[in-house]
């Protein structure tokens, strides 16, 4: 168990003034069996949001700037006791199906597909194993068979034309182990987080094994244990997206997103 | 049944609907076509006893699909007790995961459903599809009915049948029923579409305001509808006519321009009815249709009024097994497609083509249901002025507020095609006006 200072800073601005955006930010760690969250801040560069949950769970702050604005930011930062345990039970039984059945991006294709296939027949993955088995071993051979490196892949690659690229980003990662978890008949969803030493935010896994949902984390190929904290989950990333707008006019439009996570003494 | 002399004005009620803009859009490919609907003038009429009974079928199965809905996007019991199997559900392209944990005003998902049936040769009506997601076409009976009247008098005066004006009346009360606070709005993509005409029309029938994505706003989880002036008036009720991934590009599609960017944030704390209720094409796919009869039964404990066509399901082995077997008297349709999109029929492929999608079949058997093949009743249209028999079938509206209410009227589809058994407008159908007698 560690305790950990979390800071999110958002920061976006616009060549051109925008004449109005609306926003949704899902950017709050809730506590769960994992992590505690001790306390909470937000600030925004806005009048004021309204507040709820998604069909995920995930909490959200939404609203819309209406004035002329040049610029956006949003600030949020807290303590967390992470590491409390090594799983999640789980809360929502009627929902798990739709970590079963691959949705949107996850969907495999061809590639992907023959991808499982050939570690089916190379014994990966076997009958006898149990599932936390099974998704450990496909993180570590995806691990082995792709590849981090920045800028090959958007935010809306799908898992099949990541994995055709053959190298992306933690979402990538997440993506693929999803489907191929799937593939293998272990319902597995998307998490979205913080990560010590990471800068920005993060993407991993967790896996349904029995009544439990353990976190993994392809990009590091490793179990996620009290440097990570959850902030959002669904079936995949634009489920849980930290920071959804749109905007009217505003030209080019730079982001700048500062992650920081330090250990407490 | 005196209809001659209605008959004679066939060319005068074409063109006025032509004059009032009364088309019909089909949105395939990405893009419009519109074409006219052509009108027949000689009505289907249903006697008054035949559509007591399909009142009460109707009623009923729009009961349990809105109960199913209830279950589907919160506890999922039907699913729990082995009814429905998940695949259903979690793979059908109409779930939508992002309405999970919504409650709409009073429950109500479908508020205004169209159910699609056919009469066959028996006389036996069987159920075609379910449409609840926004299904279209009231407003032609109204026309035409509107200028059947105004062209011919004596015909309305002689025969004894239901007046169908009150649609609007049953659709005002549905939209009442839901109304959070506020105004009744009838939302359009806008005037370049090709249903702009319903739009219009049943927005002027009603008394509803009908507004574009850009004339409502939300602030402070409230919707409201910004006036000529610019003030501000609170929204309660929207009937959408956007389909649900443009209805807010902050919660479904982002690159959708005419949806209003938070209104399903409003709907989700309960401040605005969406009529009908996102999420809804989880209840009407082909692969969930198979179900409907099985809802009723779990749901309402009661025995199905009205049939099914007789459907296989490819995903359960003995249904399968069927369908191999009797593939030449089937009709084959891929859940997933409507508008009479992915419908084939077994006896229409050749021996190589019956290969390529029996091999198709096995690999993705969620995705198909095979039919019996129903020998429905012709109804006669006019060629001129030849009578001619074409295939027809019936789209219903029920509308659902306090309690199903079934509109005595309906939209008759017709093939144009003697060959074809495939009536939707969007492949170049025709509609007549439905008679329901009053005695």
């Amino acid at each position: 168990m560690k305790k950990l200072a979390y800071d999110y800073y958002m920061r976006i601005s616009y060549s051109i003034p925008v004449e109005n955006c609306h926003f949704t930010i899902k950017c709050f760690p809730q506590s769960t069996d994992r992590q505690r969250v001790l306390t909470q801040k937000i600030d925004i560069s806005a009048q004021g949001y309204s507040e709820g949950r998604d069909g995920f769970g995930n909490r959200q702050i939404y609203g819309g700037v209406e004035s002329e604005h040049d610029i956006f930011v949003f600030h949020t930062a807290g303590e967390v006791e992470s590491g409390l345990s090594d799983y999640e039970e789980v809360a929502a039984e009627d929902r798990i199906g739709m970590f079963r059945h691959a949705h949107g991006c996850n969907m495999p294709g061809t590639g992907l597909r023959s991808y499982f296939e050939e570690l089916v027949r190379a014994q990966v993955i076997t009958d006898g194993q149990e599932d936390l088995q099974k998704s450990t071993a496909l993180m570590h051979r995806l691990y082995q068979d792709f590849h981090y490196e920045k800028n090959k892949t958007t935010m809306s690659t799908t898992a099949e034309q990541a994995w055709q690229i053959g190298a992306g980003v933690c979402q990538d990662y997440a993506h693929i182990l999803i489907a191929l978890c799937q593939m293998a008949g272990i319902p597995a969803r998307y998490v979205t987080g913080m990560l010590i030493g990471e800068g920005a935010s993060h993407a991993w896994v967790e896996i349904l094994a029995g009544d439990r949902w353990y976190p993994m984390d392809p990009t590091n190929d490793c179990i996620v244990t009290d440097s990570h904290i959850r902030i959002g989950t669904g079936r995949h990333a634009g489920d849980c997206l930290i920071n959804r707008g749109i905007m009217h006019g505003g030209g080019d439009q730079t982001q700048e997103v500062r992650v920081t996570v330090t250990e407490m003494s | 049944m005196s209809t001659l002399e209605l008959l004679q004005h066939t060319d005068t009620v074409n063109e006025l609907l032509a004059r009032y803009g009364v088309k019909f859009g089909i949105y395939k490919n990405n893009t419009f076509k519109e074409q006219l609907f052509p009108f027949d003038a000689i009505p289907r009429i249903i006697g008054h006893d035949e559509f007591d009974y399909l009142e009460r079928g109707l009623k009923q199965r729009v009961m349990a699909l809105n109960l199913f809905l209830k279950d589907i996007y919160s506890k999922k019991q039907i699913v729990k007790d082995g009814v429905v199997p998940e695949d259903f559900i979690f793979a059908s392209s109409g779930y939508m995961a992002e309405c999970e944990g919504a409650m709409p005003p009073k429950g109500i998902y479908s508020h205004i459903s169209g159910i699609d049936l056919v009469k066959g040769k028996d006389g036996t009506w069987y159920i075609l599809e379910d449409n609840l997601r926004v299904p279209s076409g009231a407003s032609y009976p109204m026309i035409a009915r509107e200028l059947c009247r105004r062209s011919s008098p004596d015909t309305f005066h002689d025969n004894r049948l239901e007046d169908n004006r009150n649609y609007a009346k049953l659709l005002r009360k549905t939209m009442d029923y839901v109304n959070a606070g506020g105004h009744t709005v009838i939302l359009t993509p806008g005037r370049y579409n090709a249903a702009y005409f319903e739009h219009s029309y049943l927005a002027e029938k009603t008394g509803a305001h009908l507004a574009n994505g850009s004339e409502l706003v939300v602030e402070d989880d409230k919707l409201y509808y910004r006036a000529m002036d610019g003030k501000l008036e609170r929204v309660g009720a929207v009937y959408r006519r956007i389909s649900d991934e443009y209805l807010d590009p902050m919660n479904f599609n982002p690159e959708s321009l005419i949806g209003i960017p938070h209104i399903y944030d409003v709907f989700r704390k309960g401040n605005v009815a969406l009529l009908n209720a996102p999420g809804n094409g989880v209840a009407d796919d082909k692969g969930i249709y198979y179900f409907v009869p099985k809802m009723i039964r779990y749901y309402l404990d009661e025995e199905p009024i009205l049939s099914n066509a007789p459907t296989y399901l490819p995903f359960y082995e003995e249904d399968m097994a069927y369908v191999l077997e009797h593939f030449d008297d089937l009709v084959l349709k891929d859940v997933a497609e409507a508008g009479g999109y992915g419908v084939v029929f077994g006896n229409s492929m050749s021996t190589r083509q019956k290969e390529d999608f029996i091999a198709l079949l096995k690999k993705e058997p969620r995705r198909f249901i095979a039919q019996e093949v129903i020998d429905f009743q012709d109804l006669e249209i006019l060629e001129g002025e030849v009578a001619v028999p074409r295939k027809a079938d019936l789209r219903a509206f029920v509308l659902m507020a306090d309690e199903p209410m079934v509109w005595k009227s309906g939209l008759t589809r017709f093939s144009r095609n003697p060959d074809s058994f495939i009536v939707n407008s969007s492949q170049g159908g025709g509609f007549k006006d439905t008679w329901v007698l009053s005695q």
